[in-house]
């Protein structure tokens, strides 16, 4: 009946177990891999330039958001509204330039009447290169519009 | 049934409170009353409030860093009540960025690069590409084909209505959104500008500051105090608009100035404006 007592004494008891380390992860010695190659291949991002002139980067100049053009942006837009009523908007924006101020339209319609109004104040006298560019884009713009397109539907 | 249903009803004690200020004819036309030197101030517009009442603004002061309360002041509900319709004041603004927008950009064409008169080579014989000129579009240094052209127009009246509304729900806004405030007027005890960040600053108006004003010339102190300083600036009436109330954090209005804004929007809701809903032609501004 010794196999009884003895399953009885597995069943019941269990001998503790101390696992006793001879050999520590820290103690191992590494196997440096690849020994003697030298990588060639820079994986270490972006190139860096050394040599040579730095890259023209223009200096970082915070631009002011409250210059007085910015911080006043959009002043008298509603005078017609807002003030006496006798003047519209359009006649205060005095940074576009007259010829253009308050116009919209293709190229053809803008470039004419910028003859129109230009030519009276001595643009042909002044600037006879510049006048001869415009003639001549007019008269291209004309034959373009009117020979070699289909007229588009009317604005108004 | 009906009566069980009438009854529990009457029950709930639903009391309607007309919301409509009903003036008698015996109000004087602005009725200012003061007491512990509060000044109450009962305005009779010429056009009523119909639907909503009038909103009641304290009225500031700008001579003490602290704020004190010299009275009670009302505004128009169609002018300072309006519906907050984000999408008229992003047209506004859209429409103020582009009615002064033009494209300078610019290409010369083949036409106008100096020089390529002459036939760079022979048509035949040299196993080359035929070419009539240097100043080509395919050629370094040629022309550009459909480049940009200088004095692109982006010109374009918004409706007029349009525009009286953008006003109203930018105040309307501003004021929902406690950034409007209302000052007496806009007398400084000093020109320091250390004594204008300080009353911002305990006010707690944020960084930026659009006082506006009834009249032309503003006080000394005010200009010379706020010279220096970008963010805060001052406006006439006439000068208001859209993009500069959004720009700043606070806007201040002077009663006359508020009084002013309110008269001109209340003459434009009720007025007849045919003349201004026609098509804008330029030669008839």
């Amino acid at each position: 009946m010794a196999w009884l007592g003895s399953t009885v004494l597995n069943l019941f008891w269990k001998p503790s177990v101390n696992i006793v380390r001879t050999r520590y992860h820290a103690e191992k010695q590494r196997v440096i891999k690849r020994y003697g190659f030298e990588e060639q291949i820079w994986n270490g991002g972006l190139l860096p330039r050394t040599s040579g002139k730095p890259l023209p980067m223009p200096e970082y100049r915070p631009a002011n958001p409250w210059s007085e053009r910015k911080a006043l942006f959009g002043q008298n837009d509603y005078i017609d509204i807002l003030g006496p009523g006798d003047l519209h908007p359009v006649k205060t924006l005095y940074t576009v330039p007259s010829w253009i101020r308050g116009v919209n339209g293709n190229e053809y319609q803008i470039l004419l009447r910028k003859r129109k109004m230009l030519g009276q104040a001595g643009l042909r006298q002044v600037r006879p290169t510049k006048w001869k560019d415009l003639q001549r884009r007019i008269s291209f713009l004309y034959r373009k519009l009117n020979r070699k397109t289909k007229t588009g539907p009317s604005p108004i | 049934m009906t009566s069980a249903l009438i009854s529990a009803i009457k029950k709930l004690h639903i009391s309607v409170v007309p919301q409509i200020r009903v003036y008698s004819s015996n109000v004087a036309a602005a009725a200012t009353s003061s007491a512990n030197n509060l000044s109450i101030t009962k305005k009779d517009w010429g056009f009523q409030p119909q639907y909503t009442k009038p909103r009641e603004v304290w009225i500031e002061n700008l001579d003490t860093v602290e704020e004190q309360k010299l009275g009670l002041f009302e505004l128009h509900p169609l002018v300072f009540a309006a519906p907050p319709r984000i999408d008229i004041i992003n047209q506004n603004v859209v429409w103020q960025r582009k009615i002064r927008f033009v494209s300078w950009a610019h290409t010369k064409t083949r036409a106008e690069v100096r020089g390529g008169g002459r036939k760079p080579w022979p048509q035949k014989g040299l196993g080359r590409a035929r070419h009539g000129s240097i100043r080509s579009p395919l050629f370094r240094g040629g022309g550009i084909a459909h480049g940009p052209r200088a004095g692109k127009s982006h010109f374009f009246m918004l409706p007029f209505h349009l525009r009286v509304h953008g006003l109203t729900t930018t105040l309307s806004a501003k004021l929902a959104q406690d950034d409007l405030h209302i000052v007496k007027d806009l007398e400084l005890p000093t020109d320091d500008p250390e004594y204008l960040n300080e009353l911002i600053e305990k006010r707690n108006w944020g960084p930026s500051v659009l006082l506006v004003d009834d009249t032309d010339l503003a006080p000394r102190n005010i200009i010379a105090a706020s010279d220096t300083m970008g963010h805060i600036n001052v406006m006439p009436v006439y000068g208001l608009n859209v993009y500069s109330m959004l720009k700043h954090d606070t806007l201040v209005l002077t009663l006359s100035a508020a009084e002013k804004i309110e008269e001109r929007l209340l003459h434009w809701l009720h007025a007849n404006t045919t003349k201004e809903q026609q098509p804008f032609k330029l030669s008839q501004v």
